[in-house]
């Protein structure tokens, strides 16, 4: 029993390794992917094209002179938090305070359309000639009619 | 394996049919009742400003939950019935040459093969009106938002008494007319009003007591024929500056506001706005020009026929992130005849947590009454700091009544400090100390302590 019980921290460590071993060879990936609708004729942005897009700098698509129809998640989603910090370089609620003071004022020229879940924006992006919105990459289905024009990781 | 021959793919093509006919009850032209019972027609048009929106209020969220569900049993059924339109499209048929393919064939008519592919073609419509309906049933709704704010309010001014104070509640509503047509309005109820009649009076309707102000701060009617560009017709807020649009207290550190905003540029003008947004690689430029009443807003208390114009532009150079600097002009003949230019200027700079704002504003106002001409003008400066859910702000306001005047400058020295409970509920501590230049008036100082509200889907 003794012997059983010194070999305890062995056996902890092994597996805290084996644990850690594990975590490293299947991360979760939490790469972010653009989307646009897969009719549009955009091949891919920079991040710099997708801030200004979502902050109304651009409004239409410059290959079609259409109308950009912009989805975003909500405050709370994790994925929103990271394209915010990432792209627009500010934290979710400040630039949800930004849209809501424009919008209070009846000021926004074209305010994302906020959706709950990803598999929404997924939908409504490939329904939406013009959209663009963003997603876990790993949301993406073979059979979703939308394009990836930026993955952020 | 289950194959569907080409002889049973005519009935099961119209059984389908029978169950999508059902199914399509809320296809376009149809009508669906939502949860209170209300029939909604479905081809009402699905505007973005309807989409659900984070801070939604809990009955829209639980409807909505509902609505999704709904929605996910309408699809999961649709996608049984397009494996089954697969399944259909590729009979098995028997070796070709032989007779019993030729049959086959034969029974497996063009008219049953463009059924089948009108049946795809609606599943792949009802896939997407679904996805809309639940936009559509909120569409029918006029949108509700607004602000509410309560303060308690310590003045050591002789003139007033600290008080608690129910400052603000502003409601605006919203409502997608048509796709390009836009109802929108404020009606802001300023210190809890009250109105009330009494029915011992001789005349009923007799006003006995009445305190508070209800103010139609907006209303208008908008017109957006292409997205950079915005008609606007009824009452709206003067576009001068920042503070005389973006004043909101949910969004600004203060609970008061510079004193130059409404001295020099008026509040709202009714009339008729014209708002252009250009913009070219990364760069802004918002251009709005205007026509209105001028003094003597509203319509009814305009005694004269010279209407007042307006401009103001904004320009936010994309190479600077987070920088606006513009002008804002507005020209106007009053009642009594005098005539009055205001110009201004405004920069917003915004670097990393720290914002700075600043504004100026100067009318000229010559007298038609033989009157001394004079100008009014003023400035204020402010810079805040986000940390965290913080912010800190700091703003120095000046304000020159009367240029021909000595003496009458006013001073304001304002701290705040804001704590952002969440994206929509803040806590604001703000200190005024308020100097006068006139040696009859006496400084006094000021604390409010104000819990403020965004209200709906903002």
């Amino acid at each position: 029993v003794k012997v059983a019980l010194r070999q305890i921290p062995l056996i902890a460590l092994v597996l805290a390794m084996l644990t850690a071993i594990g975590a490293v060879a299947a991360p979760k990936d939490d790469t972010i992917a653009i989307i646009v609708n897969r009719s549009s004729p955009v091949k891919e942005l920079g991040e710099r094209e997708i801030k200004q897009i979502y902050t109304n700098a651009i409004l239409r698509w410059p290959e079609e002179n259409t109308p950009i129809v912009i989805f975003d998640l909500s405050i709370s989603d994790p994925v929103r938090r990271k394209f915010s910090n990432a792209v627009i370089g500010r934290s979710p609620e400040k630039v949800a305070e930004d849209w809501a003071h424009l919008k209070i004022t009846n000021q926004a020229v074209n305010p994302p359309i906020t959706l709950k879940s990803q598999r929404l924006i997924i939908k409504r992006v490939a329904l939406k000639k013009g959209a663009i919105g963003y997603v876990a990459k790993r949301m993406i289905e073979k059979d979703d009619k939308v394009r990836i024009v930026l993955t952020i990781k | 394996m289950n194959h569907i021959s080409a002889r049973n793919a005519a009935p099961l093509a119209r059984a389908l049919l029978f169950v999508l006919a059902l199914l399509l009850f809320a296809s376009p032209g149809a009508s669906i009742a939502n949860d209170e019972g209300q029939t909604i027609p479905q081809d009402a048009e699905a505007p973005d400003s309807a989409e659900p929106v984070e801070g939604a209020p809990d009955d829209r969220d639980a409807r909505m939950e509902r609505l999704e569900k709904q929605n996910a049993e309408l699809l999961k059924e649709l996608r049984v019935l397009r494996k089954r339109v697969e399944k259909l499209e590729k009979p098995a048929m028997a070796a070709p040459g032989t007779e019993e393919h030729e049959a086959e064939e034969a029974t497996f008519s063009k008219e049953q093969a463009e059924a089948l592919e009108e049946i795809k073609e609606r599943v792949e419509l009802v896939e997407s009106e679904t996805e809309e309906t639940k936009f559509s049933i909120l569409s029918g709704l006029v949108n509700v938002s607004g602000y509410a704010d309560a303060e308690f309010h310590f003045t050591d001014d002789h003139e007033e008494q600290s008080r608690f104070r129910i400052h603000h509640l502003s409601l605006f509503f919203k409502k997608e007319i048509q796709d390009r047509w836009k109802f929108f309005s404020e009606v802001e109820y300023e210190d809890a009003p009250l109105m009330e009649g009494d029915d011992d009076t001789a005349l009923p309707t007799d006003l006995v007591e009445g305190h508070g102000k209800i103010f139609v701060e907006q209303m208008y009617i908008e017109y957006r024929p292409i997205i950079e560009l915005d008609v606007r017709f009824g009452r709206f807020l003067t576009p001068a500056g920042i503070w005389n649009i973006y004043h909101y207290p949910p969004y600004v550190p203060t609970q008061t506001r510079p004193l130059i905003v409404r001295s020099v540029f008026p509040q709202v003008s009714d009339g008729m706005q014209l708002w252009n947004t250009l913009t070219m690689g990364g760069a802004v430029l918002d251009t709005h020009l205007y026509v209105s009443n001028g003094s003597g807003n509203p319509g009814k208390t305009d005694f004269n026929e010279n209407k007042a114009v307006g401009a103001r532009v904004n320009f936010a150079p994309g190479i600077l992130d987070g920088f606006d600097i513009g002008g804002s002009y507005y020209g106007e003949k009053s009642n009594s005849g005098d005539r009055r230019h205001s110009y201004g200027a405004h920069l917003r700079a915004r670097y990393g947590n720290l914002t700075l704002q600043g504004e100026f504003a100067g009318r000229k106002n010559d007298m038609g009454d033989g009157a001394v001409d004079y100008d009014n003008m003023g400035a204020y400066g402010q810079l805040s700091y986000d940390v965290g859910k913080w912010t800190l702000a700091g703003r120095y306001d000046w304000y020159d009544a009367d240029d021909s005047m000595d003496d009458d400058e006013i001073f304001r020295y304002t701290g705040a400090i804001n704590y952002h409970f969440a994206h929509n509920v803040v806590g604001k501590l703000e200190y005024d100390y308020n100097e006068f230049e006139d040696p009859l008036m006496e400084n006094f100082h000021e604390v409010i302590a104000a819990i403020v509200i965004a209200i709906g889907d903002l």
